[in-house]
C-alpha cells in the first residue's frame, strides 16, 4: 500500500465538483489513472478531492461533455507560486526599485561640514570641496579617498594650517585649522582726548599724551584732557630765532579719564502692575500645510484658553535642495492669565529708581558706575508715582579727538 | 461456460495455492481496527457520501456503512476508505 500525497515541487490543488452523483466523476477520473486523495463529501451534489497539477488537464478533458462543473478551489506548491508572483509584478517591481534606490540614496553624500574656520574660508572650502565632486548628491564611489581630499584641500587653500576629513556614513565632517596671519597694527593718527561730558575728575590714568587736567578739577564738556601736541625741543632753532613759533610733535595720545557726572531721571510707575503668567497648561498640535492653507492632523480637538501665548514651528520638507510647499507646522499654545498686584508707594519707589538705574546703565554702557541716587521730587497722582531722580555716576568720559595739522 | 471457467480457476486456488482474488476477480478488503478499509480489485465506486461507501465488484456490490468517510486515496482498482466504520455488507447484483 502506498500512500499518496502531492508533491510541493510539482504542485497540486484541490477541486471541487458539483453536480449530481459527484463520486461517479471521480469514479471516471480515477478509471482514467488519474490519482485522488483526500476526497471529502460535502453535501449530496458537492464533493472535493486534492489531484496532481499534471492531471488538470485530463481532468478538463473529462469535464467535458459532462454535466459537472469543476472549481479549483486551493493550489499549492511551487508552480503556483510562480504565478502569484507574475501577478503581482509591479510589486517585484517596487521591490526592486527600493532595493536599488537604497543602493543609490545611501552611497551617496547628503552632508558636508566644515567646522572651526571662518564663514569666509568655509565658503572657500565648500568651493574647493564641489570641485572636487565632494558635494550633497554626489556618490561616495566617484570621490578621493579622505586622505587625497585633505592633501588638495591642503594645497589648493593657503589659508589652511590644517584639515581633518572623516567620512561618516553618508556625511563628511571637516575640521579645519586656519593660519594666522598677524597683521601690524595701524598708525594711529594723532589725536587729543577731550571731554564728551561735563564732571569732576575722580581719577586719570594716561598712557601717551600730556594731561591739561587735574584729579578733582570741574571740566566742561568738549575740553581737552590729555593733549596729543607735545612741544618740541629743537635746540637749534630755538638758539637762532627766539621769537619764533613753538614746534610740536604730535602724537595719538591715549588714557582712561574717570569722572564724576549727573544725571536727572523723570521715572513713572504705576501702583498697580500688571503681568502675564503661564498657568502650565499646554496643548500641542500639529497642522499639515498647503501653502497658506493648514489642516490640522493631530489630536483633532482644540483644548480652549481664554488668553494664551502661541509657540509655531514650521518644518518644510526639502528634496535636493527642492522645497515643498508642503510643510508641518507645530501649535504649541500656552494657558496664560494676568495677574494684577498691588504696590504700596514705598514699593513703587523702588521700583522706580532700580528702572532708572537700569535705563541708564543701558544709556552708559557697563563701564560706569552708579555712586548715589536720590529722589529730588515725587508726586502721587491717579494712581501713579512721578519720580525726579539726581544720579551721581563715575564714568571714562574721555573721547578722542583727531588734531588737525592743518597742511 | 463461465461456470466452468470458475470451478477450473477454484481448482487452481485450491490446488496449487494461488491467491484467491487475482484469479477469481474478486475485491480484497482489508480493514485496520474500525477506521481505514483498504478495497483492491473492486470494479467501480458506486455510491459514496459522509456515511456510505458502495463499490461494485464481479459478483455484486460491497456496502461499507459508518459514519465521517474520506477516502484517503483513489486508485483505477484501489480505495482506501477512512472513518468510523460500522458495517460491511456484500450486496448480490
Amino acid at each position: 500500500m502506498k500512500t499518496v500525497k502531492g508533491s510541493y515541487i510539482s504542485g497540486y490543488l484541490q477541486i471541487q465538483v458539483n453536480g449530481e452523483y459527484p463520486e461517479r466523476f471521480l469514479q471516471t477520473c480515477a478509471a482514467n489513472g488519474i490519482m485522488l486523495w483526500e476526497i471529502q463529501k460535502q453535501s449530496t451534489n458537492q464533493c472535493t478531492a486534492m489531484v496532481q497539477l499534471k492531471d488538470v488537464q485530463k481532468i478538463k478533458k473529462l469535464r467535458h461533455g459532462s454535466n459537472y462543473k469543476i472549481y479549483f478551489k486551493k493550489k499549492y506548491g511551487i508552480p503556483f507560486l510562480n504565478k502569484k508572483a507574475k501577478r503581482k509584478k509591479p510589486l517585484l517591481f517596487g521591490l526592486l526599485l527600493s532595493v536599488l534606490l537604497f543602493f543609490m540614496l545611501s552611497n551617496m553624500i547628503w552632508q558636508v561640514t566644515v567646522t572651526g574656520v571662518p564663514e569666509e574660508l568655509e565658503n572657500k572650502i565648500y568651493e574647493r570641496l564641489s570641485s572636487y565632486g565632494v558635494h550633497p548628491g554626489a556618490f561616495t564611489f566617484t570621490v578621493d579617498s579622505p586622505n587625497q581630499i585633505q592633501q588638495l584641500l591642503l594645497e589648493d587653500v593657503p589659508e589652511l594650517l590644517w584639515v581633518g576629513i572623516e567620512k561618516r556614513g553618508t556625511s563628511f565632517y571637516l575640521e579645519g585649522v586656519e593660519k594666522l596671519i598677524v597683521k601690524d597694527e595701524e598708525k594711529k593718527s594723532p589725536r587729543h582726548l577731550v571731554a564728551n561730558k561735563s564732571g569732576v575728575i575722580k581719577s586719570m590714568y594716561v598712557k601717551k599724551g600730556l594731561p591739561q587736567v587735574r584729579v578733582n578739577d570741574f571740566v566742561e564738556k568738549g575740553k581737552i584732557l590729555v593733549s596729543g601736541a607735545i612741544e618740541k625741543l629743537n635746540m637749534e632753532k630755538t638758539k637762532e630765532e627766539e621769537n619764533e613759533e613753538v614746534y610740536y610733535e604730535y602724537l595719538a595720545s591715549e588714557g582712561e579719564v574717570i569722572a564724576t557726572t549727573w544725571y536727572r531721571a523723570e521715572v513713572l510707575i504705576p501702583l498697580q502692575s500688571e503681568h502675564i503668567e503661564l498657568t502650565g497648561n499646554i496643548d500641542e498640535n500639529y497642522r499639515f500645510g498647503i501653502g497658506s492653507y493648514t489642516f490640522p492632523i493631530w489630536p483633532w480637538n482644540k483644548k480652549e484658553f481664554d488668553d494664551e501665548i502661541k509657540e509655531i514651528d514650521e518644518k518644510k520638507l526639502e528634496i535636493f535642495g527642492w522645497e515643498f510647499p508642503l510643510y508641518i507646522v507645530k501649535e504649541k499654545r500656552m494657558e496664560s492669565t494676568s495677574k494684577i498686584t498691588e504696590r504700596t508707594r514705598e514699593q513703587a519707589i523702588e521700583a522706580g529708581i532700580q528702572q532708572a538705574k537700569e535705563d541708564l546703565y543701558r544709556k552708559l554702557g557697563n563701564d560706569a558706575r552708579i555712586i548715589s541716587e536720590k529722589v529730588l521730587h515725587e508726586t502721587n497722582r491717579h494712581g501713579k508715582v512721578k519720580l525726579s531722580l539726581y544720579i551721581t555716576v563715575e564714568e571714562n568720559i574721555a573721547i578722542e579727538q583727531p588734531i588737525n595739522q592743518g597742511d | 461456460m463461465k461456470k466452468w471457467h470458475l470451478r477450473l480457476r477454484n481448482l487452481m486456488v485450491d490446488y496449487l495455492s494461488l491467491p484467491s482474488d487475482v484469479l477469481l476477480e474478486l475485491p480484497r478488503l482489508t480493514m485496520i481496527g474500525n477506521f481505514h478499509l483498504y478495497i483492491e480489485n473492486h470494479k467501480g465506486l458506486e455510491t459514496y457520501s459522509e456515511t456510505e461507501l458502495k463499490v461494485k465488484t464481479t459478483n455484486g456490490y460491497v456496502q461499507i456503512l459508518g459514519s465521517s468517510f474520506v477516502l484517503k486515496q483513489m486508485l483505477p482498482e484501489e480505495i482506501l476508505l477512512e472513518g468510523e466504520i460500522e458495517e460491511v455488507k456484500y450486496l448480490p447484483s
